[in-house]
Parts: C-alpha cells; sequence; structure tokens
C-alpha cells in the first residue's frame, strides 16, 4: 500500500521506532531505582513508571513492524511534489534559539531576542527565496527584533514583575 | 436561586474595572492568535503561565478563559479569507467559508460565523451556569476508581479516537506520561527520574513542554517545509448579511449549538467530530438552491453550522474542567495547570472552596462573549491586518514570546536549551504524523490519575476488583472499551463517516 515509501523515509521511520523503544527502555532502567513501598494500595511509585515503559517499548516495537513492513501506516497523503526540506533554514533558526539560550543571561533579554529574532527571519526569509543579499534586510529585521523584544520586556519586568535578565539591574535595558 | 445569587456575586467580581480589563485584553489576544496562522490559544495561555506568578487567580483565570475561547471567534476569520488549511477546528469552516469569500460573500461569512459563535458560546454559557453545579453536586459522590476511570476515558479518546493512528496517539500519549512521572511522586514523595537534579524534583514544567512543542516546533516546520507554500487571500467584502442570509443562518446555529455542546460535556476531546457532525447534518437538511451551493459558490449553513459547533464545543468543555478537572484538549490540559499553579485544583470541591473564582470565571464568559461579538463583527477588518504580517516577522516574533515564556517561569537559561530540544522533537511528532494533545494531556493528567489509581486500589485492599465491584466505574470501563473496539468494528464493516 505505501511501495512509494523512499528508503531514506523508511531508515528515518525506524529511526524515530527505535527512538521510541530507547525511550522506553531508559525509562525501564529508571523504574528499577524506584522502591516499590506499595503499602495498602499493592502498587507503589514504581507501578506507572514501568507500565509507560513497557507501554513505550511495545509501541516503539510495533512502529519498527510497520516502518519494516511498508511504512507507518495512516499517514496523511504527502504530495508527489513536497516541497524538499530546507536545512540551511533550519540551520539559522537554529542558530537564533541556541544563541539566545546562550546569551541571555549575559548580553540581556533585549539584545538576545533581536538576535534570535534577525537570525531566525533569516532563515525564513530565505526558505522563501527572497532576495537578502543587501544589508537593508538585516538593518529592517534588527529594527524590528528590537521594536518587538524592547516593549515585551518591559511589559514583564515593570507591568507584571516578571523577572527577565537585562544588561543592567534597572529593569530597562 | 442560588444558582442566581452566585452568577450576580461573579458579575460583581467580573464587572470590575481591572477584571474587565483582563477579560477584553484576554478577548483581543484571543481573536489575535486565532486570526494569525502559527500560533494557537494553547500556546499563547502556555507562554503566558509566568504571569500567574503575580497576577492574582481570578483575574488570571479570567484573561486566560478569553484567549481560550477568543481564538475560536478569530480562527474562522483565517480559514475564510486564507486559501491555506489552518487548526483542525476550524478546517470544516474553511470548506464553505472559501468557497463564500471566491465568490464575494466574505462579509457574509464572517458575519455568520461571528454571529453563530455568539449565539453559540452565550447558550452554552447558560449550560455551564445551570449544569456546572449541578455536575458538580453529583461528582462528590464519585470515589477514587471512578476518577480513575473517568480519566482512564480521557486519555483514550484524547489519544486513540481523535488522530489518524491509534499507536502513534498512544505513543503520544505514555510520552506525556513519562514527562508527567518526573519529579516526587505525590503519595509517597520519592523522587523519580530527576537524575538528582533539584530543579527536576518540582517536574517538567508545563510552558516548556507545550511553548515547545507547539511555538517552536511550529516555526521550525515552518522554516523547514513551508518556505515556498504560496498563500493566496481571499477579497473582503461587506460584513452584512442578508435577509435571506439570517433565515438560513438562524437554524444552522441552533442545530450546532445542540450538537456541539454535548459533546464539550463529556470528556470526549477536540472538536473535529462535532464541527464535522454539524457539516454533515446541514448539507443533509439542504434543500434545492441551497444544496446546490455546497461546495460551488459556498452555502451559508455550512459556515454557521459547524461555527456554532466549535463554539458550543469549546464553551460546553469548562464543565468537565471544572467540575471533574478532566482536560480533553491541549488548551483546557494548560487552563488546568494555570489552576494548579494557584495551588487549587479544578473538581467538584471547586464550587465551594473557590466559589467566588468560579462564578466570576462564568459570569466572565457572558461578558467576553458580548466583547467577541463587538471586536469581531464591526471591527473585523482590523483583524484582517494581521492576515498580511510576513511569515518571517510573524514566526520570529512568536520565538521571542516563546522565549518569555519558557525563561520567566523559572529563570533558567537552561530551559531554553530544554525548549529548542523539545521544539525539535514536536518537529519530528509533526513530521510523522504523531497528535501532539496527548503529550500535554497525559502529562498534567497522568500524576492525578496515578494518585487517582492508587487511592482507589487502596480502597479495594490491593485489588483491582475495585473498578469491576463498583456500577459507576464498571459503566466507564465499559465505555472505555467501547471507545476503543466500536470504532475498529464500523471500520471493518465499511461504514465511512460521511
Amino acid at each position: 500500500m505505501k511501495s512509494n515509501l523512499t528508503s531514506a523515509d523508511r531508515s528515518f521511520q525506524t529511526c524515530v521506532a527505535a527512538g521510541v523503544v530507547a525511550v522506553g527502555l531508559a525509562m525501564a532502567a529508571g523504574a528499577f531505582t524506584i522502591p516499590s513501598a506499595a503499602g495498602y494500595a499493592g502498587v507503589g511509585p514504581n507501578f506507572l513508571p514501568w507500565v509507560v515503559s513497557i507501554a513505550l517499548v511495545v509501541c516503539g516495537g510495533f512502529m519498527l513492524y510497520e516502518a519494516q513492513t511498508g511504512g507507518f501506516r495512516d499517514m496523511e497523503a504527502q504530495d508527489a511534489d513536497a516541497p524538499r526540506p530546507y536545512w540551511g533554514g533550519f540551520v539559522w533558526m537554529s542558530a537564533g534559539l541556541l544563541l539566545n539560550a546562550a546569551l541571555i543571561t549575559t548580553i540581556g533579554f533585549i539584545f538576545s531576542c533581536a538576535l534570535c529574532f534577525v537570525l531566525a527571519a533569516r532563515g525564513l526569509r530565505l526558505a522563501g527565496g527572497q532576495e537578502v543579499s543587501g544589508s537593508r534586510a538585516w538593518a529592517a529585521d534588527t529594527v524590528t527584533g528590537l521594536l518587538i523584544a524592547a516593549p515585551v520586556f518591559w511589559m514583564f519586568t515593570k507591568f507584571l514583575a516578571i523577572n527577565l535578565p537585562g544588561i543592567t539591574s534597572t529593569g530597562w535595558l | 436561586m442560588d444558582i442566581w445569587n452566585s452568577l450576580l456575586q461573579g458579575f460583581a467580581t467580573a464587572g470590575t474595572p481591572i477584571n474587565l480589563m483582563w477579560a477584553f485584553i484576554g478577548c483581543a489576544l484571543g481573536t489575535a492568535v486565532g486570526v494569525l496562522p502559527g500560533i494557537g490559544p494553547a500556546t499563547a495561555v502556555a507562554m503566558l503561565l509566568p504571569i500567574t506568578a503575580k497576577v492574582d487567580a481570578t483575574a488570571s483565570m479570567i484573561f486566560f478563559a478569553g484567549i481560550y475561547y477568543g481564538a475560536m471567534y478569530g480562527g474562522s476569520t483565517t480559514s475564510i479569507l486564507l486559501n491555506t488549511p489552518g487548526e483542525t477546528a476550524t478546517m470544516v469552516t474553511a470548506m464553505e467559508g472559501n468557497k463564500m469569500a471566491k465568490n464575494g460573500r466574505a462579509g457574509a461569512a464572517l458575519a455568520t460565523s461571528a454571529i453563530g459563535s455568539f449565539v453559540a458560546g452565550t447558550i452554552a454559557t447558560v449550560l455551564v451556569t445551570l449544569f456546572a453545579p449541578f455536575v458538580a453536586d453529583q461528582a462528590v459522590k464519585l470515589g477514587p476508581p471512578e476518577y480513575f476511570m473517568l480519566m482512564l476515558l480521557a486519555f483514550t479518546t484524547v489519544s486513540a479516537v481523535l488522530g489518524q493512528s491509534t499507536v502513534r496517539g498512544l505513543t503520544a500519549l505514555f510520552v506525556g506520561l513519562a514527562a508527567g512521572l518526573v519529579g516526587m511522586d505525590q503519595i509517597t514523595g520519592q523522587a523519580r527520574y530527576t537524575g538528582g537534579v533539584p530543579e527536576l524534583l518540582d517536574g517538567v514544567e508545563i510552558v516548556l513542554v507545550a511553548v515547545g512543542l507547539f511555538a517552536v516546533a511550529e516555526a521550525l516546520h515552518a522554516v523547514l517545509f513551508e518556505g515556498k507554500v504560496a498563500e493566496s487571500e481571499n477579497k473582503m467584502s461587506r460584513v452584512t448579511m442578508s435577509a435571506r442570509d439570517w433565515k438560513r443562518s438562524i437554524p444552522a446555529w441552533l442545530r450546532g449549538t445542540a450538537i456541539g455542546a454535548p459533546f464539550g460535556c463529556i470528556p470526549a476531546g477536540g472538536t473535529e467530530i462535532p464541527t464535522f457532525l454539524s457539516y454533515a447534518a446541514e448539507k443533509k437538511l439542504a434543500k434545492g438552491e441551497n444544496l446546490a451551493e455546497f461546495g460551488t459558490k459556498g452555502a451559508i449553513e455550512g459556515v454557521a453550522g459547524p461555527e456554532a459547533a466549535n463554539n458550543a464545543t469549546v464553551t460546553a468543555a469548562l464543565i468537565p474542567l471544572l467540575t471533574l478537572g478532566i482536560p480533553v484538549s491541549n488548551t483546557t490540559a494548560i487552563l488546568l495547570g494555570a489552576f494548579q499553579n494557584y495551588g487549587i485544583q479544578p473538581g467538584p470541591q471547586l464550587f465551594t472552596t473557590s466559589a467566588s473564582l468560579v462564578w466570576a470565571l462564568i459570569a466572565s464568559l457572558y461578558i467576553g462573549n458580548v466583547m467577541l461579538l463587538i471586536l469581531n463583527l464591526p471591527l473585523v477588518g482590523l483583524w484582517v491586518k494581521l492576515l498580511k504580517v510576513p511569515k518571517p516577522q510573524l514566526y520570529a516574533g512568536i520565538l521571542i514570546f516563546a522565549t518569555v515564556g519558557a525563561y520567566g517561569m523559572r529563570q533558567s537559561a537552561f530551559d531554553l536549551f530544554l525548549l529548542y530540544g523539545i521544539g525539535v522533537l514536536g518537529l519530528v511528532m509533526r513530521r510523522f504524523n504523531f497528535p501532539t494533545a496527548p503529550v500535554v494531556v497525559g502529562m498534567i493528567l497522568g500524576p492525578l490519575a496515578e494518585a487517582q489509581l492508587r487511592n482507589a486500589m487502596s480502597i479495594g485492599e490491593g485489588s483491582a476488583m475495585v473498578f469491576l465491584q463498583r456500577p459507576v466505574s464498571l459503566a466507564l470501563l465499559v465505555i472505555v472499551v467501547a471507545v476503543l473496539v466500536l470504532p475498529r468494528l464500523m471500520k471493518k464493516r465499511g461504514v465511512v463517516l460521511s
């Protein structure tokens, strides 16, 4: 039924199913360390962990079987001319998110988020096939990023008194 | 007239300027996230969960509820005007709404969905007012075995019935349950899966999982796969309805409400089934000229009915949430999480212990529906402008808000790395058609279900027979089995829904 499954698709699906099995096994390994302490109930704190790990191994195993025999069942129909994934954009956006995580406590919320915005927007522009060679797109994204991040920062720190990191401790920058 | 007095009290609380302001911001924000592609009510509420640390419980629940049902109003605008399928809840609206818009009747479609949402939302709110206290009274009599069975039913419907594949639904559910296991066991205080990290004793933050799975995964999906997807927008027209439109819409609204409300009351999750049933009913009841419009020029009943069903379901879903503490969708699960942040556990006792909060919340539903009608009918042009926000800036902006939600909860930069990891996980899930609702519901409801299970087993002195000996629990178990088995039998016999 899913004979048009490419070998790449199949190996991806196998990886996903194997990942589920691995999570199940990891949960089981953890479940060993939890004392049963069942008391009157007959089921203690280690009961649900065992149920979850067994269920994940079973589900993962079933998906492994599916992946090997024609692929996952009942998948949403994928267009034959579906666009290829655009990994370049993915790298840009990932860089934005990870740099944000790494820098937020040093350069503060506003600059860190603006940086994330610029990098993510760049990835999305490239994904959409926009012309972005000039410095105008960079400038526009930087300004937009700052214009979103700064008011958000003030709204949360000033009105809602939620701590977000700044370069200074004034709550304005 | 106990209910009447309580409701008046509720109006007094909800009617204070500060609470009205929260309701208004919630409704406006809800409409905005409903209109904007790439961000839904669940994401929006999750991102804003950090405010529970500062804002008082009543105000923030009014605010969150506004986002929750406001998004249902806004969602229809997108599905009518944009030619790309939106969220599942509005997919049915898009079928006829799009056709109407293409034939220059976008205004009428928008009007019937806004007014229909108002009618259904208000009727469903009346139902909540009348029935929720009654259900709460009855629910007090339920013991742990019955509660566990109700939660089992919620798990089953959300993972096995909705979505395309049972095995992937169940996998998602168990991943959610696994995430819910991290932290301190509620009954014995035993630490589980914390790996010695003290932060993990409190468990995994809901905000991280919800924002990662929805917002970050959505943005990553957009950059990877949707770059070249061309979007076209339909022309707006004047937002009015002719006499004939009214005549066709009113019965459709009422039928949609009648179909939608019961689906919200039972822990059967999702708006897909009721909206689809409503659409099928309207098509079946249509005659002559009106029937000919279905699928061609776009029939107004096909918009009015499902939109009403959608809103009735969403509002009525507050009954199981408030009286039983059982969420059946992403957003209600996160609303439950918001209650928990205040140390409030929704359930039958809620109507006695937090009476003023509950009634203020219910009163705010009436107020909010009126606000939304105004926001979405005369001011619809404002929201339509939101559709013009270009994709790159939209998704990049969403990431800023995701940062606020994830970081604001615990002030930990580590959480932002975790957020990225969960985002990638969500991307994989989306790519391979795993549903996300079971993860969130499993994670939030899992610990509660576990506690009920163990309490029930204690009652049975360690014997699982306790679930079979009590009639209500047994009946619920039968329903769970039926929910699992019946759709398969129907499929085998070749019965096709529609």
